[in-house]
C-alpha cells in the first residue's frame, strides 16, 4: 500500500537516515517510534505528499485526492481563528457527495463520537487543546480515505480521550484501512499496533512490534 | 434646513460628490472581505506594501499614454501582480518569510516608481497617486470601480471555503484537494485588482486604510468569520459617507477624510467592541 524506495527525507541537505526501504501492506496498523528530532512527523508529510523527498521514491496506492488523510500535530492551527467546533469538524466532508440530511446525521455522529456534543457552536479559542484534537480526530472521522496518518493524536488528551482515541484506530483498522500513527508511548504501542517502524539516525527498522519493543517496566513510585 | 437632509443633500445635488459616493460604497463592499482574509492569513502589511508597489507601473502607464485610466490602471496591475508574484515565488524557493521579502521588493518598487516618474518629467503629481482624488471619479473610473467590486465579489464568494481552510489548515486542504494554491492565487490578484482601481479614486495609500481599518475593528465586534465581513463592509461604507460630508462642509481632502473616519471606527471599536475591546469586562460566571 505504502512503499518507499531508497527514501532519504529532512531539510535540504541534511537527510535524517541513510537510504530506507520498507512497505506497509494494505490494511496494517503501524507505529512509528522514534526520539525527537529523528523525523517522524516528517516521514508522514513525505508520506503524505506535503513534503518531497530528498532522493528515492514514496508510492502511496491511492487516489492522488482524498484518498489519504493527514492529521497533523496541532499546533500550526491559529486558535484566533473565528469559526466554531462544528465547522472545523464539517470541513471533513471535503470532496464527498452527500445530501445535507446525510451530512448532519454523520457530523452529529461523529460529534457523538468524540464526545464533542454540546460543544458544536464553541469558537475555536475557547477549547482545550483536547478539545481541539478531539475535534480533528472528528474531522478525520468523516472521510472515507483507505490511508490514515496520524501524528501523536494522543497528545493533548486525557486518559479517557486516549483510550476512546485507540478504540477509533481499532474501528479503523478493523474497516481495512491502513493506518500510520505516530507516538511516544511504547507500551500503548506494544500493546495496541500490530508493526512497528522504528526510525533511528543509523536506519530504520520495521517488525512486529512485541519484538521490536521490549515490555515497559512499571514505573516504580518510592 | 432639516438636518437630515445634510446628510443625503450633496449626494443629490452634485454629480462628482453621488459618483464618489457610489464609487467609495462598492469598492469598501469589495474590500471588506479582502482585509479580513489578509487579517486572518497575516498579511495585513502586504496590502501596504503592495500600493507602493503599484507605483512604477502607474508612472510607466502615465509615461507612454498620460492620464488615461487603462494604462495607468494595466501598468499598476502589472507592477502589483508582478511585484506580489516575486515576493512569493522568493520565499517559495529559499524559505525567506513573506513579509520580509515583500519588504525588500516595496522600497524596489517605490523607489523605481519615483525615478520614473522623475525621468519623464511630466507634471504627475505623485501626491496624487498616493493619495488621490475621490471628487475627481469620473464617468469611466467609477464604471472600472463596479466592474472590480461585482467581479471581486463574486469570485470571494466562489473561492470563500478553499480560501477558508487554506488560511486555517493548509495542510489539510493540501490533502483532500489542490484548490489550494489556486485559491490564494485568485485572492492575491482580487487585492492587487482592488487597490489599483482604488488608488485613482482616493489614492494608493488610502485605499490600504479603507480596506484594513474596518476590517480589523470588526474583529472587535464578533467571532463568527462572515459577521467579520459584513461588519467590516457596514464600518467601510460608514466612513465613505461620513468621510465624503465631512470633506464637502469642511473642505478637506477626501481621501484622508474617509480614512479617518475609518480610523476613528477603528479606535472607538478597540474601546467599546463587545469581543476583547478595553471596556468589556469578562463575565465572572460564565451564563450557561
Amino acid at each position: 500500500m505504502i512503499t518507499c524506495t531508497a527514501l532519504r527525507w529532512g531539510a535540504p541537505g541534511q537527510p535524517l537516515t541513510p537510504p530506507v526501504d520498507f512497505t506497509l501492506e494494505k490494511g496494517s496498523l503501524t507505529g512509528v517510534i522514534g526520539a525527537n528530532g529523528t523525523g517522524k512527523s516528517s516521514l508522514l508529510k513525505v508520506i503524505a505528499g506535503l513534503q518531497k523527498p530528498l532522493t528515492g521514491k514514496v508510492s502511496v496506492n491511492v487516489p492522488r485526492r482524498g484518498g489519504l488523510a493527514f492529521l497533523p500535530q496541532q499546533q500550526h492551527l491559529d486558535r484566533q481563528f473565528p469559526i466554531s467546533l462544528q465547522e472545523l469538524v464539517a470541513a471533513g466532508f471535503w470532496g464527498l457527495q452527500l445530501s445535507p440530511q446525510q451530512r448532519s446525521q454523520r457530523l452529529q455522529a461523529v460529534l457523538e463520537d468524540w464526545c464533542l456534543s454540546g460543544l458544536e457552536q464553541r469558537p475555536l479559542m475557547a477549547l482545550s487543546g483536547g478539545q481541539l484534537q478531539r475535534a480533528l480526530l472528528a474531522r478525520m472521522s468523516l472521510s472515507e480515505s483507505s490511508v490514515l496518518l496520524l501524528d501523536e493524536p494522543h497528545a493533548a488528551l486525557d486518559e479517557e480521550g486516549q483510550a476512546l482515541c485507540w478504540k477509533h484506530i481499532h474501528a479503523w483498522h478493523a474497516s481495512g484501512r491502513t493506518l500510520v500513527v505516530v507516538c511516544h508511548d511504547l507500551a500503548s504501542v506494544r500493546h495496541h499496533t500490530q508493526n512497528v517502524l522504528q526510525i533511528k539516525s543509523t536506519g530504520c527498522l520495521l517488525g512486529p512490534s512485541k519484538e521490536l519493543i521490549r515490555p515497559q517496566p512499571r514505573m516504580q513510585v518510592a | 434646513m432639516h438636518f437630515a437632509a445634510h446628510l443625503w443633500m450633496p449626494f443629490f445635488d452634485f454629480v462628482f460628490m453621488r459618483r464618489a459616493l457610489i464609487g467609495g460604497l462598492v469598492l469598501a463592499c469589495s474590500t471588506a472581505p479582502l482585509g479580513v482574509f489578509l487579517i486572518l492569513r497575516r498579511m495585513s502589511l502586504i496590502g501596504d506594501a503592495v500600493a507602493h508597489g503599484i507605483l512604477p507601473g502607474a508612472a510607466l502607464g502615465f509615461w507612454f499614454a498620460g492620464l488615461s485610466l487603462p494604462a495607468l490602471t494595466l501598468g499598476g496591475l502589472g507592477a502589483g501582480l508582478g511585484m506580489a508574484g516575486l515576493s512569493a515565488w522568493i520565499t517559495r524557493r529559499t524559505g525567506l518569510r513573506e513579509d520580509a521579502s515583500l519588504a525588500a521588493i516595496y522600497p524596489i518598487s517605490l523607489a523605481a516608481g519615483v525615478l520614473i516618474l522623475g525621468i519623464a518629467g511630466k507634471r504627475l503629481d505623485l501626491l496624487h497617486l498616493l493619495f488621490g482624488s475621490a471628487l475627481a471619479v469620473d464617468e469611466t473610473t467609477l464604471s472600472g470601480m463596479l466592474w472590480v467590486s461585482g467581479f471581486s465579489l463574486i469570485a470571494m464568494t466562489l473561492i470563500y471555503k478553499p480560501l477558508l481552510l487554506d488560511t486555517l489548515d493548509p495542510l489539510f486542504l493540501q490533502t483532500v484537494s489542490r484548490l489550494g494554491p489556486l485559491a490564494h492565487g485568485l485572492f492575491l490578484t482580487l487585492v492587487v485588482l482592488n487597490l489599483v482601481i482604488g488608488f485613482q479614486a482616493i489614492g494608493a495609500l488610502m485605499v490600504v486604510g479603507l480596506m484594513m481599518l474596518p476590517a480589523i475593528a470588526s474583529r472587535f465586534w464578533s467571532r463568527r468569520l462572515p459577521v467579520l465581513i459584513a461588519v467590516s463592509a457596514v464600518l467601510g461604507c460608514l466612513s465613505v459617507w461620513l468621510g465624503l460630508l465631512l470633506s464637502f462642509y469642511y473642505s478637506l481632502p477626501s481621501g484622508p477624510a474617509i480614512v479617518l473616519v475609518a480610523g476613528a471606527g477603528y479606535l472607538l471599536s478597540v474601546v467599546f467592541g463587545p469581543v476583547h475591546g478595553l471596556l468589556r469586562r469578562p463575565p465572572l460566571l460564565s451564563s450557561q
